[in-house]
């Protein structure tokens, strides 16, 4: 191959070979090139609208007041119940498994890992550049549709009293993005870990997350526990599930319990993941 | 000094399957073409050496460092997969570019070196266009040109030119032994033996797992002295050659061919059978001759069955 | 002559498409789903419900009084098929998300189209799949327990004005299995990953519950209750088994319209994606 001219004044310093690339460069090169799969797919199509619905909730809201339909809630409560249920209880968590167990799993499936495996990048960095993408995606879709939810509903009768809702919002982006992070750690564990972790997930969430209704220690080991009583907002449950009312665990212990958990998940990733051979045939 | 590549006994298995048995070789710079039939162990040799598994036993080494866990040796090894497979929203020019960028290198340099490496395979008119609507010989192109874009010391292609026209298969044989001319070290994994001898003459023989031989095509016929040397001549006068070569000590055995035209003679000693031949060549008016044991198949099939 | 001619010969004779072209298709992929083990453990955690009510109606059988607490009458074979229905999304998931999606990745549409198929064939064979194993869960344990009634229950139900209950159940569970089973397709023919038509189609399942959820608390009204499948389906069963249903009055048309539309939607969907081969621009 003919010899290429050398960088330009303005461009980047001639490689160190003896090393591989350092973790943030690394990881950020693989960051641009998962995060480009991951927007421009047809599975953030459904995302996007699944994360982005409450939008459309506050816009019907605001219609029914308008059309003078009698609602059987208030903005601010329609916007509680927002939060708390459909995201954090539900639709979070499912984006969470949507996105975070495909995280290495795509690429194994797609036989595109080897082009990975075989760049000076070091492992971790790869599956962090992955998990950044993946938060990124999610955040994204995620955050702008809860503003303007939050905007839509508080201000359904008018401007009074939003400022004292306003940290609410605030708090409540927090326990977003903290959900996505632990689920997101939790599920990228799985998909890193197991061949099919679909099923799994899926009994995770529909399951065991369950216990959080059963008195005593057990909703400390469930993350939709730690999350929930971190959500300031709880509306009472209905049926079957409000005569096992949730407990609510201390907010300061949560914020450590769900950051120790999701770093430990993506350590323990990290850790299998560096460690586990990939053989792609064809 | 050692070579680019090295194995120590190396092993690897997959549960009770031996994959690679056992294995020391040492490949050299230029072109070494690694050739087995299905199943032979080659993939598992190429991904020993591209750090994708680990020796289950003894030690592959890769430019001095362990093959495995080493992805520092990636700025310089470059490595084209037999598996078909893309991020196929990307363009070949968007492919190579994530790729050059996640070796280090700037902006600026990734667009001309994608682009030069692209122009090697013949693809740069179809820089842009995404790699899902490519052909399978361009596929196998754009392969190509990533595990070349970052100008390798060491580079292991792994059926290189499968799907590929006769045109682009010339270009990159052409475009191989260029490399191994220039110092480096070049491993060609194949099936198809003729296309392996177009590159190069130096061998790597494997079947179940096992090196059966390694070295120049030439000498290891050679060394394979038990196995007669079949040589093919046709002349004006194949009774008259005959009467010239018979008396020989090595010529084991004399045939005629069907047409009359040819003669078939097995020897034991192909090379005083060729120092004697010019004169006896001559007189009986030899016009063509070929040795179907000079080709690589014939080596293969004789190391497969002994 | 002695010796005769073993060269190629014509075949003459005039062959039409069989009849049942699609069943090959549904039993090699039921072959290799019925071979995995946690499916057949799937399986079996989807008759434990069976097992419960089969108890339920041995309780009543056994002591009358206990049908006052839990009651043994029509409405028992509703509420069972509406539990099964998260069953069949399970095994929906696990046995059926790949059926088309593989396919697609593999280009093995390809060669099934190469053989005297047609593409309705082809979708009827991956709908067998998935009818096979959602009815396994809703009909077969559905008629099951029919029978454990009439057999334990006779004074209960074997009477003329309940003979409705077993066409109820076929109707139901048939229901139940279309629907699920369609819309699995349909998603597992949007992807090239089984695991992503999976997650899409466990997203979709539950999105539309929540979706229902969150619009019944802003205000009852019978239009959110038929956008989730899930609740359509239950109220097809509530109809059927004469279950009251809560919430706001939904026609009784509605459901199964709305199923109906649902329906329509995923074979186009199927009519779209399957195809030989995918121009890619």
């Amino acid at each position: 191959m003919s010899a290429l001219p050398g960088p330009a004044a303005g461009e980047a310093p001639p490689r160190d070979t003896t090393r591989p690339l350092a973790f943030l460069p690394a990881a950020r090169g693989v960051f641009g090139l998962a995060l480009e799969g991951m927007v421009w797919s047809r599975r953030s199509l459904l995302m996007a609208v699944l994360l982005g619905l409450p939008v459309v909730f506050a816009l019907l809201y605001r219609g029914f007041l308008v059309a003078k339909v009698p609602a059987r809630v208030t903005g601010l409560d329609l916007y509680a119940i927002i939060v708390a249920v459909y995201y954090v209880r539900n639709v979070l968590p499912l984006a969470a498994l949507f996105y975070a167990t495909s995280l290495i799993a795509d690429e194994v499936e797609g036989r595109t890992l080897t082009y990975l495996l075989t760049r000076p990048l070091p492992r971790p960095a790869i599956l962090a550049g992955k998990f950044a993408a993946y938060l990124g995606t999610t955040l994204a879709l995620t955050l702008p549709a809860l503003v303007a939810t939050f905007l839509l509903l508080a201000t359904a009768r008018g401007f009074a009293g939003i400022g004292t809702a306003v940290p609410e919002l605030f708090r409540d982006m927090g326990v977003v993005a903290l959900a996505l992070a632990s689920y997101g750690a939790l599920f990228t564990l799985l998909g890193v870990v197991l061949r099919r972790p679909v099923i799994p997930g899926l009994l995770f969430l529909f399951v065991w997350e369950l216990v959080v209704h059963i008195p005593g220690y057990l909703p400390r080991l469930t993350l939709t526990g730690w999350l929930g009583s971190l959500v300031h907002h709880q509306p009472a449950e209905e049926g079957l599930a409000g005569l096992f009312q949730r407990q609510v665990l201390p907010v300061g212990e949560g914020l450590v319990v769900l950051l120790a958990a999701s770093a430990l998940f993506l350590a323990l990733s990290v850790w299998v993941f560096s460690r586990r051979e990939y053989v792609m045939e064809q | 000094m050692t070579a680019p590549l090295e194995y120590a006994r190396a092993s690897r298995w997959y549960g009770p399957v031996i994959a690679l048995n056992d294995v020391s070789v040492a490949v050299p710079p230029g072109v070494t073409g690694l050739l087995g039939p299905n199943g032979a162990g080659k993939s598992t040799f190429l991904k020993l050496a591209a750090g994708l598994l680990a020796p289950s036993q003894g030690e592959v080494r890769l430019l001095g460092r362990p093959a495995w866990g080493s992805p520092e040796a990636f700025h310089r090894v470059g490595l084209c997969p037999e598996v078909d497979a893309f991020w196929e929203h990307l363009t070949g020019l968007e492919f190579l570019t994530a790729l050059l960028r996640l070796t280090g290198f700037g902006e600026k340099e990734c667009r001309e070196r994608a682009e030069n490496a692209l122009h090697q395979v013949a693809l740069h008119d179809a820089k842009d266009r995404k790699v899902g609507g490519y052909s399978k010989g361009m596929r196998q192109r754009v392969k190509l040109a990533q595990s070349i874009a970052h100008d390798p010391d060491v580079l292991l292609l792994d059926e290189p030119v499968s799907g590929m026209d006769p045109v682009n298969r010339r270009r990159v044989i052409d475009l191989v032994k260029k490399m191994g001319r220039e110092g480096k070290t070049v491993v060609v994994s194949s099936h198809i033996l003729h296309e392996v001898e177009a590159m190069t003459r130096r061998v790597l023989l494997i079947h179940n797992g096992r090196i059966l031989a390694e070295g120049d095509v030439r000498e290891i016929r050679d060394l394979m002295d038990e196995h007669p040397h079949t040589v093919s001549l046709r002349a004006r006068d194949p009774r008259h050659l005959a009467r010239a070569v018979v008396a020989s000590p090595h010529v084991l055995s004399l045939s005629f061919g069907a047409d009359g035209e040819w003669l078939t003679v097995q020897t034991a000693r192909p090379d005083e059978f060729y120092s004697a031949l010019p004169e006896a060549a001559v007189e009986a008016g030899v016009t063509e001759m070929y040795s179907p044991d000079e080709d690589l198949e014939s080596v293969f099939r004789y190391l497969v069955a002994r | 002559m002695p010796i005769y001619d073993q060269s190629y010969r014509r075949y003459e004779a005039r062959g039409g498409l069989r009849q049942a072209r699609f069943w090959p298709i549904t039993r090699e992929a039921l072959r290799i789903v019925l071979a995995k083990r946690l499916f057949l453990v799937l399986l079996l955690a989807s008759w434990l419900p069976l097992v419960v009510r089969m108890v339920q109606v041995y309780a009543v059988a056994r002591f009358p009084e206990a049908g006052r607490l839990l009651p043994v009458d029509g409405r028992l074979f509703g509420e069972f098929l509406n539990q099964q229905i998260l069953f069949t999304v399970f095994l929906s998931v696990f046995g059926g998300a790949g059926l088309v999606a593989n396919d697609l990745r593999t280009g093995a549409i390809l060669v099934y189209l190469s053989r005297p198929l047609t593409r309705r064939d082809y979708v009827l064979g991956k709908l067998g799949v998935l009818l096979s194993l959602n009815l396994s869960v809703t009909l077969v344990p559905g008629l099951l327990l029919y029978l454990v009634a009439l057999a334990l229950v006779p004074g209960q139900f074997a009477e003329w004005k309940l003979l409705w209950i077993g066409p109820a159940i076929v109707l139901h569970a048939f229901v139940i299995a279309l629907s699920v089973s369609l819309l699995v397709l349909a998603v597992s023919a949007l992807s090239r990953s089984a695991r992503v038509a999976g997650l899409g189609f466990v997203g979709l399942f539950i999105g539309l519950e929540i979706v229902r959820g969150v619009l019944v608390t802003m205000a009852d009204r019978p239009e959110a209750h038929v956008l989730s499948l899930l609740n359509n389906l239950r109220m097809v069963g509530n109809l059927l088994f004469g279950i009251a249903a809560r919430g706001a009055a939904v026609p009784a048309a509605l459901p199964p319209i709305v199923l109906a539309l649902g329906a329509l939607a995923c074979l186009a969907v199927l009519r779209a994606r399957v195809r030989a081969v995918e121009i890619v621009k």
